[in-house]
């Protein structure tokens, strides 16, 4: 399920061979800052308590799934929508998807690696939809957006999540009157229909997941949401759950989301105005169960975890450097300055011709070629690894968008 | 070697063939720590680090871990019986055992570990843009292939550790509780008991042979398809790391073995 993938549209080199380049002397000189910078930030290793509720294991009744032969795989999802997206697979090659007419020079580059990490199970999800209003003729075309969704019980709501969250806002969006898109209604209206097709919806016949579907086990599934939506003028980010949301703006963490935790001050009065509680146990979780307050899905902890995202809306500046999206296995252990501060450093990026390092004699990879987007990939990719350098235990999701306009 | 005398092994002592493969993992420890020390002298940057210096190294450590499960895989043959409560083992070792051996899924723990090591001590460097030729210098494409295999050896370990259970629960089987209670009741002749027994058992070892054949080949599977993603230094840098596990633990559990022993005699 999990995937690393840079992409821009209409990109049109081949990706790099999967083999990596030879080690020793490869030269990439990024932006020699201080050490210092990331290095400042000790983070105690995280036990096992950090995930999200005590699971249940239920292992699935058929057999072993052999392996399939690498070279034939790619990414085989078809999302409708979601624009030809070249993805990075596992021989190297690219796969050009479903395509949809998209002009290249509107989607902000990025980067995504998505993997399953110290974890025995994958429930991350993300979705990338460059453009994904453009089937709509009213609609301007330049609005992008980015999904992050962290499942907790078993992954069918946060894939539920990626193939649809994107479908739904473009209807919402459809639905609001030309050139004012009331984006927090929509956004709001947007998860509520997704949380009401995860509990509705008959998932059970396609869905081959852990839980097997099975109610009481279906009802505890759930996912967190973090969606950013960028247009020309602005970013629109909309938060359920505790993943999270960081732009990177001349230097500075600005968080565009806030962590819904059972004891954030105003999240647990209204549970407690719900009649539900917080009980400390393995940290703070509704009920005793989820350490979140705030979810797609996890009907039985209706109405005290709910799916209402909060949403904000910032105004883009020429100062905008980048944004990162991640599932909380990165935000655990890597801290938000910590996390601009290398991947601003990634972005910026001059990559001129290196001198070879010593020891070895290997040829400097020609590094002029690479593009920006390899520099999302680069910053995505040394994020998750910092990430499971720093004891994750959780699966991690990355994804970092671009957002200076002269690069 | 504090060898636990098995209670189950009437004479007191090991089988013959189980004495060679307990000689066998003796010399094989030995071997692995030239290995180790091949490795790490290899690793070293005055060393010439190009792929034909370092294949034939990582091939012949290679060789040594088919070498380790070829043998193994005789001696179960043979009698598996003792494979799952390997007393060539520390209780320590035992403990951690999953099917005889060391988990698969382990093997992402222990490269996402040593990487995050390596990654953490040259930060600076990485993040000016320098590669380190380690494994802090996964690669995307690298890491998506790590991340697909971690994924199909859970999988494929899951499958296993089922079809194990299923086995272990056939020890209550019918015919099982039958002969168990006939054998109590001594309704039967002792010579037909004896043979009715061994014809059930065998049963139930077959399976376990079958089990750890898989749990083995899936072991031996997962380390070469790890290898098969890395550059060779990286590859290095992983047995180093495999190799360093595998011997301080054994190291560490006998120690235990022997001071426990010590204070039981004291």
């Amino acid at each position: 399920m999990a995937g690393i993938c840079c992409g821009v549209v209409g990109e049109s080199e081949p990706s790099a061979p999967a083999e990596p380049s030879s080690r020793g002397s490869r030269l990439r000189i990024l932006d020699p800052l201080p050490f210092k910078f990331v290095a400042d930030r000790a983070v105690p290793p995280l036990s096992e308590n950090g995930r999200k509720r005590h699971r249940i294991e239920v292992l699935p009744s058929e057999g072993i799934e052999g392996r399939k032969p690498r070279k034939a795989r790619v990414e085989e999802e078809k999302v409708k929508g979601v624009a030809d997206i070249k993805v990075a697979r596992t021989d190297g090659s690219l796969n050009s998807r479903e395509n949809v007419q998209v002009e290249p020079q509107e989607c902000p580059k990025f980067g995504l690696t998505s993997v399953c990490g110290r974890r025995r199970d994958m429930e991350d999800a993300v979705s990338v939809a460059p453009s994904f209003c453009s089937e709509s003729r009213q609609k301007p075309n330049g609005l992008h957006l980015f999904g992050v969704f962290d499942g907790h019980g078993c992954s069918h709501v946060a894939i539920k999540c990626k193939k649809r969250l994107h479908e739904i806002v473009r209807e919402e969006i459809g639905r609001c009157k030309e050139s004012s898109v009331q984006w927090k209604e929509a956004m709001e209206r947007s998860f509520a229909r997704m949380d009401n097709e995860v509990e509705w919806s008959d998932v059970a016949k396609t869905s081959n997941c852990r839980c097997e579907l099975q109610t009481p086990h279906c009802d505890a599934v759930g996912s967190t949401a973090v969606v950013a939506i960028v247009t020309p003028d602005k970013i629109i980010v909309a938060n359920c759950g505790d993943s999270r949301a960081v732009l990177c703006r001349n230097g500075v963490a600005i968080p565009l989301s806030s962590d819904h935790k059972p004891d954030r001050p105003d999240e647990l009065e209204r549970i407690q105005n719900a009649g539900g509680r917080v009980i400390y146990w393995d940290g703070a979780r509704v009920l005793g169960v989820l350490a979140m307050s705030r979810a797609i899905g996890d009907n039985y902890l209706k109405p005290y975890v709910i799916p209402d995202p909060e949403v904000t809306i910032m105004d883009r500046t020429a100062e905008d450097e980048c944004l990162i999206l991640a599932s909380d296995g990165l935000w655990d252990v890597v801290s938000n300055d910590t996390a601009c501060g290398v991947a601003r450093m990634c972005l910026r990026a001059q990559r001129p011709p290196s001198p070879p390092r010593s020891p070895g004699s290997d040829l400097a990879v020609g590094a002029n070629a690479e593009s920006s987007d390899k520099a999302c990939s680069d910053a995505s990719i040394l994020l998750t690894k910092l990430a499971l350098a720093r004891h994750s235990t959780d699966n991690v999701s990355v994804v970092v968008v671009d957002l200076k306009r002269d690069r | 070697m504090a060898a636990p005398t098995n209670p189950t092994w009437r004479n007191g002592s090991f089988p013959p063939e189980l004495e060679s493969f307990h000689e066998f993992f003796e010399c094989w420890l030995v071997k692995q720590n030239q290995d180790l020390h091949d490795l790490i002298s290899a690793s070293s940057p005055a060393r010439d680090a190009s792929d034909q210096a370092l294949r034939p190294l990582i091939d012949r450590v290679v060789r040594h871990y088919e070498h380790y499960y070829t043998a193994k895989s005789r001696c179960a043959k043979q009698s598996v019986l003792p494979m799952f409560s390997p007393a060539w083992r520390s209780s320590l070792e035992d403990a951690f055992l999953w099917i005889g051996g060391w988990r698969p899924s382990m093997a992402f723990h222990l490269l996402y570990s040593k990487s995050g090591l390596q990654l953490e001590a040259h930060l600076a460097e990485l993040l000016r843009g320098l590669t380190t030729g380690d494994l802090a210098d996964l690669s995307a494409s690298q890491l998506a292939l790590i991340d697909d295999l971690q994924g199909s050896t859970i999988r494929e370990e899951k499958g296993i550790t089922e079809k194990f259970a299923k086995l272990q629960e056939t020890v209550a089987d019918a015919s099982m509780v039958e002969l168990s209670h006939a054998a109590t009741e001594m309704t039967r002749d002792e010579a037909a008991m004896e043979e009715e027994v061994e014809g059930a058992l065998a049963a139930k070892e077959e399976g376990l042979e079958e089990i750890l054949e898989m749990a083995d080949d899936l072991r031996l599977r997962t380390l070469k398809e790890i290898l098969n993603i890395l550059c060779p230094m990286q590859a290095v840098h992983f047995l180093i790391a495999a190799a360093e596990l595998h011997l301080r633990i054994h190291e560490w559990g006998k120690k235990k073995d022997e001071t426990q022993a010590q204070t039981r005699h004291t």
